[in-house]
């Protein structure tokens, strides 16, 4: 014996004697936390998309969304700025948002529908796509 | 009437993080996260052992801990929440 307590792995185990109050908390010992997507509904739309991305930046955009060398025929130029995300969506649903040549809207609408993971837009795309 | 039956996931099911107080709960059948402040942790773990009324599970708790005087009166508030939250059903 050296006289000293015990004091092992015993002493992180909850004690028989805890007290647990069931009825003490007014409020609701559960809150669910709402899904992410959810919470990101809002930002959906102003989340944005450059047409086309860094990746072929000065590039125009021919009628079945694949960037094309600047002055190719039948391709639209690219767009001045980024589109947000209520933007994509109304080219996606085959309507012009405004400051687009609906000329343009379909190339713009076939680019955006081309985005692949990892090409700059890409998940704001996504998020479009998911149910609300 | 018989009184309702209440059994929990198994424990695998569920992913537990403690916070200062409080602990996230992560619910793998239903892809949702909650926050639960305790006893909820403690009736889960209680449910483990099998379905059980609440007067077997106050019993059941009572093994573990120190309860209130009017704990019977509140185990039912607190598995309404729980039923209600997808994290017990009845059995």
């Amino acid at each position: 014996m050296s006289g000293r307590d015990k004091i092992g792995d015993d002493a992180f185990k909850p004690s028989r004697r805890t007290v647990l109050y069931l009825g003490a908390a007014a409020a609701s010992t559960v809150v669910t936390v709402r899904p992410a997507l959810a919470q990101t509904a809002g930002s959906v739309l102003t989340c944005e998309i450059p047409v086309p991305g860094p990746h072929a930046a000065g590039s125009y955009i021919a009628q079945d969304g694949t960037p094309v060398p600047a002055g190719t025929a039948g391709a639209v130029p690219p767009l001045a700025r980024p589109l947000r995300g209520e933007e994509a969506r109304i080219l996606l649903n085959g309507s012009t948002p405004p400051g687009v040549n609906p000329g343009s809207a379909q190339a713009y609408a076939n680019y955006i529908r081309r985005l692949q993971s990892g090409m700059s837009g890409f998940t704001c795309y996504a998020s479009l796509q998911m149910p609300r | 009437m018989a009184a309702p039956r209440y059994v929990a996931d198994p424990g695998d099911a569920i992913r537990l993080v403690a916070l200062d107080g409080l602990s996230a709960l992560y619910h793998l059948p239903s892809g949702t996260t909650h926050i639960v402040a305790p006893p909820a942790p403690e009736i889960l773990e209680a449910l483990q052992e099998g379905p059980a009324d609440a007067a077997e599970l106050l019993a059941r708790l009572r093994e573990r801990y120190e309860l209130e005087e009017r704990a019977d009166e509140a185990i039912g508030i607190r598995l309404i929440e729980l039923e209600q939250a997808g994290l017990v059903r009845r059995a």
